[in-house]
């Protein structure tokens, strides 16, 4: 690893800060980033967090001659789910998965990045989705719902993303979330196969140029189609078209799905009724009243992209608060910015850590703890990586996306 | 030990979208990503392998437009000493024959011990140019290659049979070997070796410099169509319940279960 040699390598070093770790000097070593990187809390990984930007000043990240030394430290540079519990917890302002980044982009330049994610990177650029599936199936979740393409006056666009469109267990997000929309009058449409992949995830995986062409897909396609608001069930959708495609040329609103259902429980738009039980969770035989009475436990996750790095944190809650028949639930020291990741950002999804080494499967076990029957949810990935767990962990709990929930109170 | 590698710059088309072109003859590219071909990087990795082990040198040879480039600066990278692009410019379609009649051109004025090649192109899938070049070159080989050990003039080498078996054979050197995938685990390329395959210099050879202006074309595409679907084949529609149902229906007629 970069303990075997130190002497620096100058021009890796540039090579590094030229993909983009600019911050890299602000470093001093305090080691306040480990304290909180999610894989401090799994058994079987060392990943001291700190020696990343040191060793990029030394041009010592990934450059080790040996196979196998070069294998861990490539597998080192792909473990940083790109969480930014670091980012916010450093008291200098340094951004590690952005050091990382840079790292990875140099890496993938090469073709030298784990095989796993290869193919989502080739079929991005293929068919404008991880999943390789075929742009005229974009629109099919909505078949049995009429919604309209997007037309101009209308006032938001849909942007469902690549799995509540394709995945079957994901589309359900899509279909709730499109059912809620329409019960609320609002006036929506959706791209269909115009739409393409955001990129996010394959940009923070190094893929950057698919990731540019991926924008400006989407960049043109809104502009053409006279697009003004976006509204999005990922926060990952959210985060790169906010902060990331405005750099790209784009010029339009964006709104996560929480905020637009916040704001029409507030403006009486939606009236959530008692939730008194749930189809998926095979209720105890109890009498009806007895289960009226009872709650049904909600605990929440705050995706990290949707939490610490955009601050959305109270329209999730308030949605879950304004159903009727639902107990919110925190996971203690673990909630809000403090959020343990689900292991599933910039490429994690598909990098399929061993056993022991899953930070979904230890944050499901927290959300068990609570006492609650639900994990509600507010991201796509995290709803893959956290129902995974759960089935070969085999526990008692659903994982629902909030919007599939509310849809089931209206 | 000096080692000769052919490597093939390949669009990744396992898991993609393929549509044919206009000319009915070949695929559209513009979509797709290209990789180096499979097996071939299985056989860099042998000859980076076995350089390690034994001294030498290993040089990259694919043929190709600029583009093939990139694949080669990858080969470097992972730890090629030097490479050679022969320009495709003016050679028209190849196939298998003509490939090997490029590279035996190519290959015939270097010195080397030992030819790796993949044992077959992921795009074309011929499987021709390994064996091919080995006897347009006058030298043994061996296909499907799973084991290479080196010996004083010779290799025991291992090679996948059907039906499971391996064949064990000794063969002298200089020798050709076309690799199987799996034959060892490629490496990744650090950013160290990518800075100096960055600043390394591809030689690029023409038909001229080659001495061969027109190859020898035996086979020509005619055609390439996504196959008709056949009169057996049954698309089970339906949800997950009822296709495994009619599915365990269809095995158990026939005896499978
Ligand atoms: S918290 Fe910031 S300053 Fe402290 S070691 Fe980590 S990156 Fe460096
Ligand atoms: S972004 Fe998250 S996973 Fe990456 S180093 Fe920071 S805390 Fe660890």
């Amino acid at each position: 690893m970069m303990e075997t040699s130190t002497t620096p390598i100058w021009e890796l070093r540039d090579i590094i800060i030229e993909a983009g770790a600019t911050d890299i000097y602000k470093c001093y070593q305090c080691g306040k980033c480990a304290s909180v990187c999610p894989w401090y809390q799994t058994e079987a990984v060392n990943f001291p967090t700190y020696k990343f930007p040191l060793a990029a000043q030394l041009g010592r990240i990934a450059s080790s001659e040996g196979k196998e030394e070069l294998a861990r430290e490539v597998e080192e540079v792909y473990r940083c789910v790109g969480c930014e519990a670091c980012v916010e917890q450093c008291p200098q302002g340094v951004n590690i998965p952005n050091t990382l980044r840079a790292v990875r982009r140099i890496l993938v330049d090469y073709g030298s990045y784990p095989d796993t994610l290869k193919p989502v990177v080739s079929k991005i650029h293929n068919v404008g989705n991880p999943l390789g599936e075929p742009g005229e199936k974009r629109r099919d979740w909505a078949k049995d719902l009429a919604i309209p393409l997007f037309q101009p006056g209308m006032e938001y666009l849909y942007f469902p993303g690549c799995f509540p469109a394709y995945d079957p267990r994901l589309r359900k997000v899509a279909t709730s979330t499109a059912k809620v929309l329409k019960k609320a009058g609002v006036s929506f449409g959706i791209l269909g196969e115009k739409e393409w992949c955001c990129g996010e995830a394959i940009r923070r995986a190094g893929a950057e140029k698919i990731f540019q062409e991926a924008a400006q897909s989407n960049i043109s396609a809104f502009r053409n189609a006279g697009v003004k608001k976006v509204v999005v069930t990922s926060p990952h959708c959210y985060t790169t078209f906010k902060n990331e495609y405005p750099l790209l040329g784009a010029d339009f609103e964006v709104f996560h799905i929480t905020q637009l259902f916040y704001q029409l429980i507030e403006e009486g738009k939606l009236k959530p009724h008692q939730l008194s039980q749930l189809p998926e969770l095979g209720e105890p035989n109890d009498s009806k009243s007895q289960r009226a009475k009872d709650p049904i436990k909600v605990v929440y996750h705050d995706p990290c992209t949707l939490g610490r790095q955009n601050g959305i944190y109270e329209e999730p809650r308030g949605v879950l608060k304004n159903i009727p028949g639902l107990e919110l639930l925190e996971i203690g020291d673990f909630s809000h910015q403090f959020a343990l990741c689900c292991g599933g950002g910039s490429g994690g999804l598909w990098l399929d850590w061993p056993k022991g080494e899953r930070m979904a499967d230890i944050r499901v076990q927290q959300a068990i703890e609570t006492g609650a029957k639900v994990l509600a949810v507010a991201c796509p990935y995290c709803l893959q990586m956290f129902e995974d767990s759960v089935k070969t962990m085999n526990l008692g709990l659903k994982v629902m996306d909030i919007a599939e929930l509310l849809a089931e109170s209206l | 030990m000096d080692i000769v590698v052919c490597i093939k710059r390949v669009p990744e088309t396992a898991e993609a979208e393929i549509k044919v072109d206009s000319s009915g003859k070949d695929i559209l590219k513009e979509r797709l990503t290209f990789d180096i071909n499979e097996s071939d990087n299985y056989a860099l990795e042998e000859a980076i392998l076995l350089k390690e082990k034994r001294g030498g040198t290993v040089t990259l040879i694919s043929v190709g437009p600029p583009e093939c480039e990139d694949t080669i600066r990858m080969g470097l990278a992972k730890g090629a000493d030097q490479a050679i692009r022969v320009s495709n410019e003016g050679f028209g379609e190849l196939d298998g024959f003509a490939t090997a009649e490029i590279l035996k051109n190519t290959i015939q004025d270097l010195s080397y011990d030992l030819i790796l090649t993949g044992c077959m192109a992921t795009d074309d899938g011929y499987s021709q140019v390994g064996p091919t070049l080995a006897e347009l070159l006058g030298i043994p080989h061996a296909v499907l290659v799973t084991k290479v050990d080196l010996q004083d003039g010779n290799a025991r080498v291992e090679r996948e049979l059907e039906g499971g078996l391996l064949e064990a054979l000794e063969i002298k050197l200089p020798a050709l070997f076309a690799i199987q995938t799996g034959i060892n685990e490629p490496r990744y390329a650090s950013l160290i070796a990518i800075r100096r395959a960055a600043a390394k210099e591809i030689k690029v050879l023409n038909a001229q410099a080659i001495g061969l202006e027109r190859p020898t074309l035996r086979t020509r595409v005619e055609n390439l169509f996504p196959p008709p679907v056949g009169k057996r084949a049954e698309i089970l529609k339906g949800g997950a319940e009822e296709t495994s149902k009619r599915l365990a229906q269809i095995y158990k007629s026939k005896g499978i279960i």
